[in-house]
């Protein structure tokens, strides 16, 4: 690996975090953020000694992103039944239309300390489903529940850290681009 | 039928059946608000799968459950970013044996780049330094061609040859002299011809393919040759075989082969030359009847202003530089101004009318992050006033504002500027045309596209930017169009030029 390599490789992860933030704003279909940031890396340096590294990635990244995130997004949503594909056009429409750019980058971090903060049943529940890769179905099994109330458990947490994320960002003085 | 949260949390999951699917639809067509809500879990949902750690501690005894998800790219940069701090070589070898989604594949067709060129001629269409390549043929008539495939070989060409790119580890080549460098990454690459295949153990070599005959010439490390029905030859540095016929080994030949540090010297000297030939056309330009504005961008590097160099164009004062930085230009030796903040901008002025329009310049675009991405653009948007800009989808745009209550009319032309193209110098070139009642469109001095003008009135520049927009109008902030990229020419005709002038500027 030549320094402009090492130096093109520290660029992206540097920017990953807005890169996620830029697919999912292009590409909101679950699964699909971190196949769109591997291909952005992977396009990223195969054409690395092109790139002018002193200057702002974050242009290029987030075209290269956009252009990724489309792709991948039509090649995924195809292989739906027609009804899926039409849901999954009209959630696109809504996160294009979103005045607000991508808040990712920002929010991941707070995200972290919210997570500590959870209550113990929460924090279980984040981690057999999100980190144990355990789905719905089969968490209502093990804790004998019907899946309906796991997957409302599972949406009140989301919307805890939520309120975490918008309560400490804006004891911080509010999002960034605000 | 579930209820929202249900659904929503079905969609994160992937086991929306088509009823549900169905019916969360309808939900948000029916409330518009719930989209919001829907799009704040996708978020969440997204950031808490990349908030995993890298190993999970076990929570206790549990069913044996089948994971629901496959390996993500999170682990793997995860473990990439740790490499980091070590070494990047981890993160490169640990990001490059991933296996992309098949889609991806599908969907990725160049697999090598053409990165420099000497007095190229092509009996196939031409390519250009800077091309990313897709699988098929290359006929390069004269000249020397260095192409680098992605897997990491570095092949140079020599015309007259033929070679068929196969894969981004493999090519085929009928006639005429190669050389290769493989690095250790790149073992395995083959290069086929009509005689046999020469498999690389990571070394350089050169192959001579000629209408009876065919050799391969070793030069560090070692070779593999196979050849139908015949035992697989190993060549070692030093050595050079016929590939087929007579198999006495020879001893390798270099000074036979393009080497990189003749490409270097001949590259150099190439590039010498056409800045040369490009200083010598340029007073021919200036002299032009119809040229009004022409910036060379090769001003002393510490001026803040563009000269205009038009003979004809005193009434056109030269550019003002407000934040734009110098940079190399086309060539080394040639200049260019590039565009990075949202400051950055060169200023001028087009006074009065104009029937007939034809705007030139050489651009490296970097990256299309914003919806309108100028080029050069008239400030304010009124009254015939004009922006030529390129898209967000990478169309470049020629944008003329209504006069006396009419609407705009824009001239686009396909989709141009897509990730393969950024990081290149571009020729671009727009003519407004009411003679012909047409606007046209030129990428490297070819015609692009060309669309219909129903109103011929004349256009008013007026006070104007390169690479950025001023909207004098707005009291609430002017929206940013600025270019990320360089630009190392412009120049403005009040005629419209032909195809035949365009394409000697686009050369």
């Amino acid at each position: 690996m030549n320094t402009h390599e090492t130096q093109a490789a520290q660029v992206f992860l540097a920017h990953h975090d807005f890169v996620r933030g830029v697919a999912l704003k292009y590409a909101p279909w679950p699964g699909l953020m971190e196949d769109i940031a591997q291909q952005v890396f992977l396009e990223f340096m195969a054409k690395e000694s092109q790139w002018d590294l002193s200057t702002d990635a974050r242009p290029l990244l987030a075209t290269m992103t956009r252009h990724i995130a489309l792709r991948q997004w039509r090649e995924r949503t195809k292989q739906q039944p027609e009804v899926v594909q039409k849901l999954a056009d009209h959630i696109r429409l809504l996160a294009e239309e979103r005045e607000a750019p991508p808040r990712y980058e920002e929010e991941i971090s707070v995200l972290r300390s919210c997570l500590q903060k959870l209550p113990e049943k929460s924090r279980e529940l984040v981690e057999l489903y999100y980190y144990n890769d355990i789905g719905t179905p089969q968490i209502a099994d093990q804790i004998n529940m019907k899946a309906d109330t796991v997957c409302r458990a599972l949406s009140r947490v989301r919307e805890k850290l939520r309120e975490c994320i918008e309560r400490t960002t804006a004891s911080q003085g509010g999002h960034a681009h605000a | 039928m579930p209820d929202t949260d249900t659904l929503i949390q079905r969609y994160l999951e992937g086991t929306l059946t088509t009823g549900e699917a169905e019916e969360l639809h309808a939900l948000l067509q029916a409330h518009p608000e719930l989209g919001e809500r829907l799009l704040q879990h996708f978020e969440m949902d997204a950031m808490l799968r990349a908030t995993k750690p890298l190993v999970v501690e076990s929570m206790g005894a549990r069913p044996a459950l089948l994971p629901k998800r496959r390996f993500t790219f999170a682990t793997v940069t995860s473990v990439a970013a740790m490499a980091a701090c070590i070494t990047l070589v981890g993160a490169w070898l640990i990001n490059q044996t991933m296996s992309p989604q098949p889609e991806a594949e599908e969907t990725t067709a160049s697999v090598a780049v053409l990165t420099r060129g000497v007095n190229l001629e092509w009996d196939s269409a031409a390519v250009t330094p800077g091309t990313p390549l897709s699988p098929g043929w290359l006929r390069l008539k004269s000249g020397i061609a260095q192409i680098e495939f992605y897997q990491g070989a570095r092949v140079l060409i020599e015309g007259p040859a033929e070679l068929q790119l196969v894969s981004s580890g493999e090519a085929t080549c009928t006639r005429g002299k190669l050389s290769a460098q493989v690095p250790p990454q790149a073992k395995g690459f083959r290069i086929n011809t009509p005689k046999g295949t020469i498999v690389d153990l990571g070394t350089e070599f050169g192959v001579d393919v000629g209408a009876q005959n065919a050799e391969v010439h070793v030069f560090k490390g070692e070779v593999e040759l196979h050849q139908p029905a015949v035992t697989m030859k190993s060549l070692k540095e030093g050595q050079a075989m016929a590939i087929a016929g007579n198999t006495a080994v020879l001893p390798a030949n270099a000074s036979s082969f393009a080497s990189l540090n003749e490409i270097d010297a001949r590259s150099a000297m190439s590039q010498r030359f056409q800045f040369e030939k490009w200083l010598a056309s340029s007073a021919r330009l200036n002299a032009d009847a119809g040229l009004r504005l022409r910036f060379d961008f090769q001003d002393d590097e510490g001026s803040r202003s563009l000269r205009n160099h038009a003979v004809n164009g005193a009434q056109i004062a030269d550019g003002s530089i407000v934040g734009a930085s110098w940079t190399t230009g086309r060539w080394p030796g040639k200049r260019a101004l590039e565009f990075r903040n949202v400051s950055d901008r060169v200023r001028l002025n087009i006074p009065g009318e104009t029937k007939a329009l034809t705007l030139a310049v050489w651009v490296r675009v970097n990256g299309l992050d914003r919806t309108f991405n100028s080029l050069f653009m008239s400030e304010g948007w009124s009254d015939r006033k004009t922006h030529w800009q390129i898209t967000r989808d990478g169309k470049v745009r020629l944008g003329i504002a209504g006069g006396g209550g009419s609407h705009h009319v824009d001239h686009d032309t396909p989709v141009l500027f897509t990730p393969e193209r950024f990081g290149r110098w571009t020729h671009l070139a727009v003519v407004y045309d009411p003679a012909a009642r047409e606007v046209r469109h030129y990428v490297d001095g070819e015609l692009l596209t060309r669309s219909a003008l129903k109103d011929t009135t004349p256009l008013k520049i007026g006070i104007a930017e390169l690479g950025n927009w001023n909207d004098r109008r707005s009291s609430g902030g002017v929206a940013i169009r600025l270019l990320s990229g360089a630009m190392d020419e412009f120049a403005l005709w009040d005629r419209a030029l032909s195809d035949e002038e365009i394409a000697v500027l686009g050369r």
